[in-house]
């Protein structure tokens, strides 16, 4: 195999995003292990100026997919352009970053040739012959192989570090001529929902979070007064968001905010893939469940398998005391 | 308006799960299952827009004879009718093979919606869906945070990430994956469950669809699994015993030395 290996980029208003990043690093990996090149595809109605950004990072070659069809994501227009770029340039794995982009458009082009899409991937062996994920909410790890070519392949973020500049590859503007009609969904607006302005998840220094198994939104309390006594914020797995005991804009993951603080306990979360994503990089992590095998065990600093409405209680009163003596 | 609801019957989420002698997926016996939480979620946006207005919605599912309890489930909560892909040669697929029998499935339907689950509990795939939409020829929408009606089709909020939401217009008939959180799905009523055990549940086989069973099931699979293990730990990941007030004055020692925030 002496193919390309193409990295799909994804912007944020005209910025190209850090997850992509940490695709170029596994493209630069396999071709490397392959013997193929590195490329990169950033698509839209005026891509070159991102282009030129992802050109400086050791990709051969970016390919500026330009089109008035493009000028939004929408899953028919990222599949036909990138359908045609692939069998013009010989690609032989493509990689997504496994976000709402990634997760939309990436099956969409694997069905394009008639195979499964290999998702949320966090390593690979062998040049891309084998792949590694979690499963079961992060419990167990499998790998895989795919039998057939193109590999379409969607990978968790920060699975990867972001790479190096590097080198300076060419930018080659590619005009697709999508047919009008090609296109079925028709993209309104992005919208955000209203802010509070009392939570900052991102920018917090210490979170303490809870998940489902504190019961109710009334328990929440015990997490919410272990966060007061540390002076950090509350955050939430996905369950308790959606049962409404919190707003959503205290929920870590994937799906929410993704949070970076010198300090994380997590108080009853079982871990599932898209929590950890959202709070693995935190500097020092504490978790807290009765369930000796949660994955969320996996990334902890400090484990304590025990029940949180003891534990919990009894770390705001030490943390009390020890600021009050301090 | 006839919508088709895809759902996977899945391990019950605190499940005691154990891999299997051949390391390629988890041991079934001895545990509980139920509807991916995930499809919960789209069965009460069809039973919505039915209650909205006139329509049926049919449930479909591929698995083996355990899994009728999950279309069961279904029938009782207010689905019309269900079909249940359970013969041997639809079982062991991976994604690809799964979306091409439930595609023919859903073509006898002739939907002018087809909702799923975002992704499924066990495998967390996130796939099929867009694979079937990819099959069906139907434009796909995932991660749904509201649907709506319009004079052309649906109007989807797409969750995407930090509290954002993208607003997209499909046509009809289209694919849409419904995230957890939409809605307050409801459960079965007394009567519901009554009713259930009148309504049809359809068990068509490769031929009734008119497909080649090599192309389906494990056979016409190329996704394959192996080596399963528990992932390795964190480096240094440190286990506290002790009463909690022990374990509360370890920690805040801790806290203390490695965090500089207290």
């Amino acid at each position: 195999m002496a193919g390309k290996i193409l990295t799909v980029i994804e912007t944020d208003a005209g910025r190209v995003r850090d997850c992509s990043y940490e695709l170029v690093t596994l493209a630069r990996e396999l071709a490397q292990a392959t013997g193929g090149t590195a490329c990169a595809a950033v698509l839209g109605d005026d891509p070159v100026a991102a282009a030129t950004q992802v050109a400086g990072h050791g990709v051969e070659t970016v390919y500026a997919v330009k089109d008035p069809g493009l000028a939004a994501y929408t899953a028919d227009g990222w599949a036909a352009a990138l359908k045609r770029l692939m069998a013009s340039e010989g690609v032989d794995i493509v990689l997504f970053s496994h976000t709402p982009l990634g997760w939309d458009a990436a099956p969409r082009l694997s069905a394009v040739h008639s195979l499964p899409a290999l998702t949320e991937i966090v390593a690979v062996e062998d040049g891309g012959k084998v792949w590694t994920r979690l499963m079961f909410n992060g419990k167990f790890q499998v790998r895989m192989t795919l039998d057939g070519t193109p590999a379409v392949v969607t990978v968790q973020k920060g699975a990867f570090p972001p790479c190096e500049e590097q080198g300076q590859g060419a930018v080659k503007e590619v005009a697709i001529g999508l047919e009008p009609g090609a296109i079925r969904q028709k993209y309104v607006e992005t919208t955000s929902a209203p802010a509070s302005g009392k939570v900052d998840l991102a920018s917090a220094d210490i979170i303490v979070a809870g998940g489902r198994s504190i019961g109710s939104k009334e328990k929440f309390g015990i997490i919410k007064e272990l966060a007061d006594a540390l002076g950090g914020q509350v955050g939430a797995s996905r369950p308790v968001t959606d049962a409404g005991w919190l707003p959503h804009e205290h929920q870590v993951g994937s799906s929410g905010i993704t949070v970076k603080p010198k300090l994380y306990i997590a108080s009853g979360i079982s871990g599932a893939i898209q929590h950890i994503v959202g709070m693995k990089q935190s500097g020092y992590i504490v978790a807290i469940n009765r369930d000796k095998e949660a994955p969320i065990f996996e990334v902890a600093d400090v484990c304590i398998i025990g029940d949180q409405f003891e534990i919990v209680p009894a770390l705001t009163k030490a943390i009390l005391e020890a600021r009050g003596h301090g | 308006m006839k919508i088709v609801v895809c759902v996977k019957q899945v391990p019950d989420s605190d499940a005691a799960l154990a891999i299997n002698a051949d390391k390629t997926w988890i041991l079934e016996s001895g545990i509980n299952f139920g509807l991916n939480p995930y499809d919960r979620y789209a069965l009460e946006e069809a039973l919505k827009i039915k209650d909205a207005g006139e329509g049926e919605v049919v449930a479909v599912t591929l698995g083996p004879d355990r899994a009728a309890q999950v279309l069961k489930t279904c029938l009782a909560t207010g689905a019309d009718r269900a079909i249940h892909l359970k013969d041997d040669a639809f079982q062991g697929g991976d994604p690809w093979a799964n979306a091409l029998a439930l595609a023919a499935a859903i073509r006898t339907v002739e939907p002018d919606l087809v909702l799923c689950g975002f992704q499924a509990d066990d495998d967390t795939l996130a796939q099929t869906p867009v694979l079937l939409a990819g099959i069906l020829d139907m434009p796909h929408a995932t991660g749904a945070m509201k649907i709506e009606r319009t004079d052309a089709g649906v109007r989807v909020e797409r969750e995407l990430e930090a509290d954002r939401r993208e607003v997209v217009d499909l046509p009809l008939p289209s694919v849409i994956t419904v995230q957890t959180g939409i809605n307050e799905p409801r459960y079965a009523s007394i009567k519901g469950i009554m009713a259930a055990k009148r309504k049809e549940m359809k068990t068509p086989d490769p031929a009734d669809l008119g497909i080649d069973p090599s192309q389906v099931g494990a056979a016409g699979s190329r996704l394959r699994f192996f080596d399963m293990a528990v992932p390795p730990k964190k480096e240094g990941g440190e286990v506290l015993t002790g009463t909690a007030d022990e374990i509360a004055l370890a920690l805040v020692k801790r806290i203390r030395e490695n965090t500089g925030v207290l």
